[in-house]
């Protein structure tokens, strides 16, 4: 890989953090291909939850902080419970106290404190063409379909690389050729709410990642979170086209490519599939966090459906100021809005053994990380039927 | 060296570098101060931290070897300074081999074992395969079952090699070369065979051995598998036939 002068002075000259860093880029550039290291506009980093990445990641975290200081615009995953909140939680003192030191150490660096799988929505919006360095699947995904910003699916120590030197390596999905469709996806069904969630997870595993290409889909930029979401954590998909919807359906090149058809009755299946429990003891919202538009919804339904289990909802702390009625609305109802974490990073496990969810990322990652049974479900048909 | 992808969270202990996975081929290895050698890495991603905090503590690999480096070994080596060697077929390694890396140049010696240049050749007829049964006149992997094989000497031309043990090991007369296969290596004791394997079609099946070999069959290649063969023999054969 060539390296500019500037890039080699920091590899050579730099701190501990660039070296390290800069080492880092050039390694998984070989591993990849990438001819060159390219500038990128912000960065979003993950691998702040105590309980994904336990002492191993703390020890690299707090070591690497001593003299890293972030040189773009960064963002961070959400941590493993809310900052203020967590004793609600069931949060041991133990998990909470590193919890904070990792904390603690990204906001050193110069981290925004976002603590947010959705930092597209809280101010951490990357244009079109832009080069990023974002990890969490789901929104390198959002990025690159939605937004047609330009990011590779990063791991946490990648993109904290390229955070602290600005780069990253050119290959993947920074390159043209690498954001072409890879398969045809023809849908059959009318999509709506949960149903962008169960497309992801069905095309996910059917097409198995790559980057498809849907036609007979409209779906607003709410929406498609959920479908980001959702073919992320069923595949390594971190990008999709949708004809007549997305920014860069045209240069897609779909002509020639494998066909798939989805019918009502694929989503149906994805459903049952995903559907491991029957009664939850617990409701969680989000996976990812949910918009202050979201927050209103959730509200509403509540207020029509009060519940009589749990309702836990996961938003950023953004959305949680900017929704504030909302918010008190759902505490009034019972309901827990959360902040700085997520469904499945947190430790829901202490509180609950099923979850009823909607989100398509949570029914894949509660089983796995948590312990879960799952039922999934739309989240209006949820409050329904978990209603006094 | 282990011949299973490895998982670095929850397969190593985090604090003296003992390998803790009950599937693992090495498990209650330590990795520590040691080469490590595995074909490639999986499972979580917080396995670059730990690799990390292996080489932190000091009881790290002194390097690791992989046929196929993937995203959390080769974070965990910089993260950890821990050189790093991939391309390298790891089958041919034992645990116990003293092992030379060289990170920079990304290549590895293995002073104590030796490689040896061999050419197994097919012969094929009508869908079958000739094996033929070595004798107790030979060197290695005497009474098992082979292709017409035998060293490569000097600067001799692999196919050149083959076609004249065709023609001792077989007395076979009109062999057309069919295909050449990608070199198959295989470990034996303190040698690596290196395996240059040929498919020919011969016209007829009437075979004269000389003393190497005691017995021959033509088998249909799916045959194979029921017989003790010399190592990797189908493997090889499968090289040939999958383009033919």
């Amino acid at each position: 890989m060539r390296l500019t002068a500037r890039q080699k002075e920091m590899r050579d000259l730099g701190t501990a953090a660039h070296k390290t860093a800069m080492k880092l880029l050039v390694a998984l550039g070989d591993v990849y291909g990438a001819d060159r290291l390219i500038r990128v506009t912000s960065a979003h980093v993950a691998g702040a939850s105590y309980k994904m990445v336990g002492d191993p990641g703390l020890e690299f975290i707090e070591d690497f902080a001593k003299d890293a200081r972030v040189a773009v615009p960064t963002t961070v995953n959400p941590l493993g419970m809310d900052l203020e909140r967590w004793r609600e939680q069931g949060v041991p003192d133990g998990f909470a106290a590193k919890q904070v030191r990792i904390a603690e150490a990204y906001r050193a660096m110069g981290v925004r404190e976002s603590f947010s799988c959705t930092p597209y929505l809280i101010g951490n919006r990357p244009r079109f063409g832009d080069h990023v360095a974002w990890a969490e699947s789901s929104a390198a995904c959002f990025a690159n379909s939605v937004i047609g910003a330009r990011t590779n699916r990063e791991g946490g120590p990648s993109a904290l690389a390229s955070a602290v030197t600005g780069f990253t390596p050119n290959y993947g999905l920074h390159l043209d050729e690498g954001r072409r469709a890879t398969a045809i996806v023809d849908v059959k069904a009318r999509i709506q709410g949960m149903g962008f969630s169960l497309l992801g997870l069905h095309v996910g595993r059917e097409v198995g990642g790559g980057i498809p290409y849907f036609r007979g889909l409209k779906g607003t930029e709410a929406d498609l979170k959920w479908l980001s979401a959702s073919v992320a954590s069923a595949s390594d998909c971190a990008m999709f086209h949708i004809e007549r919807v997305t920014p860069e359906w045209k240069r897609a090149r779909p002509k020639g490519l494998p066909r798939f058809t989805v019918t009502e009755r694929d989503l149906k299946a994805v459903r049952r599939e995903f559907t491991t429990g029957t009664d939850a003891d617990i409701i969680g919202l989000g996976s990812p966090q949910l918009s202050a538009e979201e927050l209103r919804q959730v509200a509403d339904l509540m207020t029509k459906y009060p519940p009589r289990i749990p309702v836990w909802v996961f938003t950023s702390r953004a959305a949680r100021q900017e929704a504030i009625g909302p918010v008190l609305r759902i505490e009034v109802l019972g309901g827990r809005v959360l902040a700085d974490t997520c469904l499945e990073v947190t430790l829901i496990e202490n509180v609950s053994k099923t979850v009823a969810t909607p989100s398509g990322k949570g029914a894949v990652y509660l089983p796995v990380l948590c312990g879960q049974k799952v039922v999934m479900e739309d989240v209006e048909r949820l409050l329904r039927r978990y209603s006094t | 060296m282990s011949g299973k992808p490895m998982s670095f969270l929850g397969g190593v202990d985090r604090e003296t570098g003992r390998v803790m996975d009950p599937q693992s081929d090495i498990a209650g290895e330590t990795v520590a101060g040691r080469v490590l050698a595995f074909p490639h890495g999986k499972g979580s991603t917080v396995g670059s931290y730990v690799l990390y905090g292996l080489a932190r503590r000091g009881c790290g690999p002194a390097a690791i070897v992989n046929e196929r480096t993937e995203a959390i070994v080769a974070t965990g080596c910089i993260l950890g300074g821990i050189p790093l060697v991939d391309g390298i077929d790891v089958s041919i390694l034992r645990t116990g081999d003293r092992i030379a890396v060289d990170g920079d140049a990304g290549s590895i010696d293995v002073p104590d074992v030796t490689e040896r240049p061999v050419v197994t050749a097919f012969l094929r007829n009508r869908g079958r395969v000739l094996v033929v049964r070595r004798g107790e006149e030979v060197g290695t992997f005497r009474g098992a079952w082979s292709g017409v094989s035998g060293y490569i000497e000097g600067d001799e031309r692999p196919v050149d090699r083959a076609r004249q043990e065709i023609r001792e090991e077989t007395a076979m007369a009109g062999a057309r070369l069919r295909r050449q296969g990608p070199v198959v290596r295989t470990r034996h004791e303190s040698t690596v065979f290196t395996i240059h394997p040929f498919l020919f079609d011969v016209p007829g099946r009437k075979v004269t051995l000389d003393w190497e070999n005691v017995e021959a069959r033509w088998v249909r290649p799916e045959g194979l598998d029921r017989l003790p063969t010399v190592p990797r023999l189908s493997e090889v054969l499968a090289s040939v036939l999958a383009r033919a």
